[in-house]
Parts: C-alpha cells; sequence; structure tokens
C-alpha cells in the first residue's frame, strides 16, 4: 500500500478539517520544526513520527525528525529510566547519569538545532537542551509516558533539564509531575487510513477468522491485547464465564508479548489454566502481530474489551472504537478520556461490571450502535492523527504569543 | 426590502466564515472536593472557565452527553451530586456574552445549592477535578456567502467547528446577545422574520451535525415561502 497524503485522509475525517489545516498552516509560513526522538522503527512515538513527518510537510511546515545515537549502555540506563520514571523502584549509581549525559552531549554536538521549534521527545535525549545556552528558538518537551508518579532519583536529576526547555507535552492532567514551565495537553492518536485501521473488505475480515479457527455463529466478545498481566487476560475469561450463563457468546483474546517480557509466559500459562476446555473461548497468540489481522480481529467482533488494571493512554480503545464498535474499558489510565460512561462505551471496576455490561451489550444492541456510534464521534474529533497535525500547527503558532487566551489570525 | 431572499450587498456586508481552535493547557491545579472546585472557579483564569464550559459544550454535545460543562461532569460523575450537576448543566451559554457573568452565574448556583445541602460540599470526590486552561486561536476561512443561498449552501461544507464559532463562541468576542449567522442574516439581508427563527434554535437540543441541518432547514423553508 502507498504510503496516504494529507489529501487522502479528506474522505475519512471530513473535507473542511483537512481543508482548515491548510489554513492553519498557511500562517505558520515556513516555520521550520524538528523532532527528536531514540528510536527509528518500533514503538508508537516512532511510528506517529513517520506519519506526522511527512505529513507536516505536505502541510508547507518545514518538518525533519532526527533520531538519537547511542550504545547499548545508554540503551539499557534509558529502558531503566523509562520504567522507573513510570514509578518502578530502582536505585541508580552516580556513573550511570554521567554515561547518560556523555551519550546527550555527543548527540548534540553531532546535531543541528537551526529549526525554529525543537520537539524532544521522552527522557533519551531530554537532556540536549542543556548544552544549548543561548539558542533563540523554542524548544518543547514530549513526554509520551506516565509520569504521574515518577522515581525521585531519576526525576530529580532529569527535572533541572526538562526545566530549562519552553514548554512540556504530556498526553493527560493524570500523567504529568509538578514543573515551572507551561505544560500542554495532547492526546495520543491513531491513524485512520493506517494497516490497523483502514477499512477491510468483508471477505479478507472473513478469511482471518477462518485461519484461526474462529467459528461467525455466535456474537464474538474479544480483548485484543498484549498477554500481560496488566492488561488482566484472567479476569478477561472470569467475566465472560459468569455472562456466558445468561449470553450465548465466544470469546477470543488475541495478543502477542513484549520480546523481554519473562512475564508473559507465566501469564499464558495462567490463561489457558483458567479457560480449560471451554470450547467457546478462542486463544490467540501472534509472535508477530499483523496489523491487517489485528484489524479484522476489531471488526469481527460484536463487543470489545479493555478490562486493563493499569494503563497508559490504552490506543486500543480508540482503535475498537473508531471501528464502531461498543467497547468496556476499565476506568483507569487515559481509557475515560476516551470513554465517557454510557455515551461513548461502558467504564468498569470489577470482573462483576464487565460481565455485567457484556450481557448488557449483546442484549441491546440499540444501545450498543449507540455507544460504537458516539465513540467514533469522539475518537474522530479528538484521537486521529489529523488532530495531532493540528495541534502542532496551533504549537507553533501560539508559542511566540504564549501571554495570550486568544489569538485572532488575519 | 423586508422578506427578499436575493437582495444585493455590498462588499463590507459579505459574510466570511471563520473557526477557531483550542491548544489545552495543563494547569497542575485540582479540585478534592466541591469547597475545591468553588475555589478554583473563583480563582482560575477566564480561559479556564471558558475551557469548562464552552470548549467542553463543543465536545461532549457531539456525543450527546446530557451535562454538556466540565464541571457539571466531574460533579455528576465524581462528586455523585445529581441535582447540582443538572443545575449547572442547564446554564444556558447563550445568554452570557462575558465570562465574568458566567463565571458569577456559576458561583451563584454552587453557592445556593450549598445551602440547601451543606453536607455534600466536603465530600471527597472518588477522582479529583483536573483545571485546564486553554489558547484560543479564531481564524478566517476562504468561504464568503454573498446572499442567503450562497449563505445556505456554504453551511454544509464549513467544519463543525465553524458552525459552532458562529453559533456559540463569537459571542463572547462580539459581546453581543445574539450569533453571527442570525445577526447578519438580520442586519445584512434585511430578514428579520428568519433571524428571529434561526436565533430562536435551542442549542442545548442537537448536537452541532444537527444544529447545522437545522438552520439549513429553518432557511430552505424561508425560500420556499419566499420564492415559490
Amino acid at each position: 500500500m502507498t504510503i496516504p497524503s494529507l489529501s487522502d485522509y479528506r474522505e475519512v475525517v471530513g473535507r473542511n478539517i483537512v481543508e482548515e489545516l491548510y489554513i492553519l498552516a498557511s500562517h505558520v509560513g515556513h516555520r521550520s520544526i524538528k523532532m527528536i526522538n531514540s528510536t527509528a522503527v518500533g514503538g508508537g512515538v516512532a511510528e506517529m513520527l513517520h506519519r506526522i513527518v511527512p505529513l507536516l510537510n505536505e502541510l508547507g511546515v518545514k518538518a525533519n525528525w532526527e533520531v538519537i545515537k547511542g550504545g547499548d549502555d545508554f540503551f539499557d540506563i534509558t529502558k531503566a529510566f523509562h520504567n522507573a520514571l513510570q514509578g518502578k523502584e530502582e536505585s541508580f549509581q552516580e556513573e550511570v547519569f554521567g554515561t547518560y549525559l556523555s551519550y546527550n552531549e555527543m548527540n548534540f554536538r553531532a546535531t543541528d538545532f537551526e529549526e525554529d521549534l525543537i520537539v524532544v521527545h521522552d527522557p533519551q535525549p531530554a537532556a540536549l537542551i542543556h548544552w544549548n545556552k543561548h539558542r533563540k528558538n523554542k524548544w518543547v518537551w514530549r513526554c509520551h509516558i506516565d509520569m504521574s508518579h515518577p522515581n525521585p532519583q531519576v526525576w530529580e536529576f532529569l527535572r533541572p533539564f526538562v526545566e530549562q526547555y519552553d514548554a512540556a507535552i504530556f498526553s493527560s492532567p493524570l500523567f504529568s509531575p509538578e514543573l515551572t514551565i507551561p505544560q500542554y495537553r495532547f492526546y495520543p492518536a491513531i491513524d485512520p487510513l493506517a494497516d490497523k485501521n483502514r477499512e477491510l473488505d468483508d471477505a479478507y475480515v472473513n478469511g482471518v477468522m477462518a485461519k484461526y479457527g474462529i467459528p461467525r455463529d455466535k456474537p464474538i466478545v474479544a480483548q485484543i491485547s498484549r498477554y500481560d498481566p496488566w492488561k488482566d487476560p484472567v479476569g478477561v475469561i472470569q467475566a465472560f464465564k459468569m455472562a456466558r450463563k445468561h449470553v450465548d457468546c465466544r470469546l477470543l483474546l488475541v495478543g502477542d508479548k513484549a520480546a523481554d517480557d519473562p512475564e508473559a509466559e507465566e501469564i499464558l500459562a495462567k490463561v489457558r489454566e483458567t479457560v480449560g476446555d471451554h470450547r467457546e473461548i478462542h486463544i490467540v497468540f501472534l509472535t508477530t502481530s499483523i496489523p491487517t489481522e489485528i484489524n479484522a480481529f476489531q471488526r469481527a467482533s460484536d463487543v470489545i474489551l479493555q478490562k486493563s488494571l493499569r494503563e497508559g493512554f490504552a490506543l486500543t480503545v480508540s482503535e475498537a472504537l473508531w471501528k464502531f464498535r461498543p467497547v468496556i474499558g476499565s476506568d483507569v489510565g487515559g481509557i475515560p478520556a476516551q470513554i465517557i460512561h454510557g455515551y461513548t462505551g461502558m467504564l468498569v471496576h470489577s470482573v462483576e461490571g464487565a460481565s455485567l455490561q457484556i450481557r448488557r451489550l449483546l442484549n441491546q444492541p440499540e444501545l450498543a450502535r449507540k455507544l460504537g456510534k458516539n465513540g467514533h464521534k469522539r475518537v474522530r474529533d479528538e484521537f486521529l492523527i489529523t488532530k495531532i497535525l493540528k495541534r502542532y500547527l496551533l504549537l507553533l503558532l501560539a508559542l511566540d504569543q504564549a501571554d495570550q487566551n486568544t489569538i485572532f489570525l488575519t | 426590502m423586508e422578506k427578499d431572499p436575493k437582495r444585493v450587498i455590498t462588499a463590507d456586508q459579505v459574510f466570511q466564515f471563520s473557526s477557531s481552535a483550542s491548544l489545552e493547557k495543563l494547569t497542575g491545579h485540582k479540585a478534592h472536593n466541591l469547597a475545591e472546585l468553588f475555589g478554583l472557579i473563583q480563582s482560575c483564569p477566564d480561559s479556564s472557565i471558558f475551557y469548562h464550559t464552552f470548549s467542553a459544550f463543543r465536545i461532549l454535545r457531539e456525543v450527546q452527553v446530557p451535562y454538556t460543562n466540565g464541571f457539571a461532569m466531574w460533579i455528576s460523575e465524581s462528586v455523585n451530586d445529581e441535582a447540582l450537576a443538572e443545575k449547572l448543566a442547564s446554564i444556558d451559554l447563550t445568554e452570557h456574552n462575558t465570562i465574568a457573568s458566567l463565571r458569577g452565574r456559576i458561583l451563584e448556583t454552587i453557592e445556593a445549592h450549598k445551602k440547601e445541602n451543606p453536607e455534600t460540599f466536603h465530600r471527597t470526590a472518588t477522582k479529583p477535578f483536573y483545571l485546564l486552561d486553554v489558547i484560543r486561536i479564531v481564524y478566517l476561512t476562504d468561504k464568503f456567502a454573498y446572499d442567503l443561498r450562497s449563505f445556505r449552501d456554504l453551511l454544509h461544507t464549513i467544519s463543525v467547528d465553524s458552525v459552532y464559532f458562529h453559533f456559540i463562541e463569537s459571542r463572547l468576542y462580539t459581546q453581543l446577545e445574539s450569533d453571527d449567522f442570525s445577526r447578519w442574516i438580520e442586519e445584512s439581508l434585511n430578514l428579520g422574520e428568519l433571524s428571529q427563527q434561526i436565533r430562536a434554535i435551542d442549542i442545548n437540543v442537537y448536537t452541532l451535525e444537527e444544529l447545522r441541518e437545522k438552520i439549513v432547514k429553518t432557511i430552505d423553508e424561508f425560500l420556499e415561502n419566499t420564492e415559490g
């Protein structure tokens, strides 16, 4: 499939949405923006930058993207920092911070920072700003991780660097720490034209279900999410078994596992044990997930669950809502930003709650349809890649006038 | 000139559609009960009041949430005080052309409710309320209406943000009591009766898409009656 251009988005998000992006971009003029992160492939940030950067260029903004370099020692440290900033208890030796800074300095020396706006993503390159004391351009730190309970040792080390930025961006007020600089909220987003979300032929969807041996004779309830204890696949099975006493349906669990996750095998074993010989529960374990197949599983489902115990933003919810699926999600992390209980989905707090909502949505197709339709609207308004483009354009326009509450472009 | 939809207008009377967009800011301020929320509403910038009322309306109206007001949503979901949520949600944004007046009305509503229900005021919420702020960016589009028919045709092509801006938000900038559409129809096209019909449309019962359709339908009926 060819890479979609901005004009391809007109049909899915609305012609006038794209027209207004061009109007905003005309006010941005030829201002330039550089994105900096630590990986070119793998992970949601790289995936998004691969789309955002060309689309910004198509709008006339001079956008480029650089990936910092580092040895295994650097990336081991930044991975540990990442986990610590998300709350993992760990103590670090002083030399670890020295190694982190030396790689940041090396990358600073090897990079030009001439653009009007520099957006530094996540903690790995956060200290780059330190060597750029006399900058005339604007620097913004985009943090994609949940920093609500950061490890104090790592955070006290990083905070002085972060506070040198002109602003920071977080995905939710739940995820942001206290800072002396302005903070903006950018929701993460899905790409409606990506293989994981684009329209599919029914024949392809049927083919995928046949390939994995899942009959389409009964309504399908699914959780399509990594095998991870925090995603609570065991709770999903328990909720399904309770609901199954009242409504005839199948459960589909689809997921992969993080490559370096020793807990995944353990949770899979527990999942299989909880399933037993139940003929209506189908477990699909993918070593490499194919985006169009994930898309097909979501489109073949009648109800989608995201029964996580702890979450980041959980864009799997937006993926399902975009496909007009009714979603039952736990009231944790970024899920309530996507699901307004009773209107764009159902929020639950327990296995029992999930079970009740499965029964309700399978027995009340009108309600399920309404939730799917409203959920689609919510995603269209807030959680699509075109909204991220708009936010970057607004940021470019607002950073020069940060003290203004209303900016009139004439 | 009354009832002449083909009336020729001068260049300065042409209607140029605008639109608006928000850049949301995190403030770090939170409330854990109604007393703290009251304090935040008293002291926060106008732009925060705007975000939790006007912006919330834009976002929540589309998914048909009954409480199209961020304060009311939180009070309903996290404080479980439905009566106060209903009272705040029923404040009509179109009756306020300044944030000061809207803020005053919200504070009065909460204070009056407190007198009747003092026990709920310090009840700890199940989730905190996060105060947000917003930078509004208002911009002109390249769509111009020269008469009623071109205006009606363009209504189908503008974004819901543009519908929202002209019908709801712009009164904060004009400080007038009416929306831009009905005012232009009255002042530039001299169609007072149609203007009144459009002004009377209740924004609280329609999504913005439905609002757009309702305005178009009202104009179509008017055109049918006047043009035969």
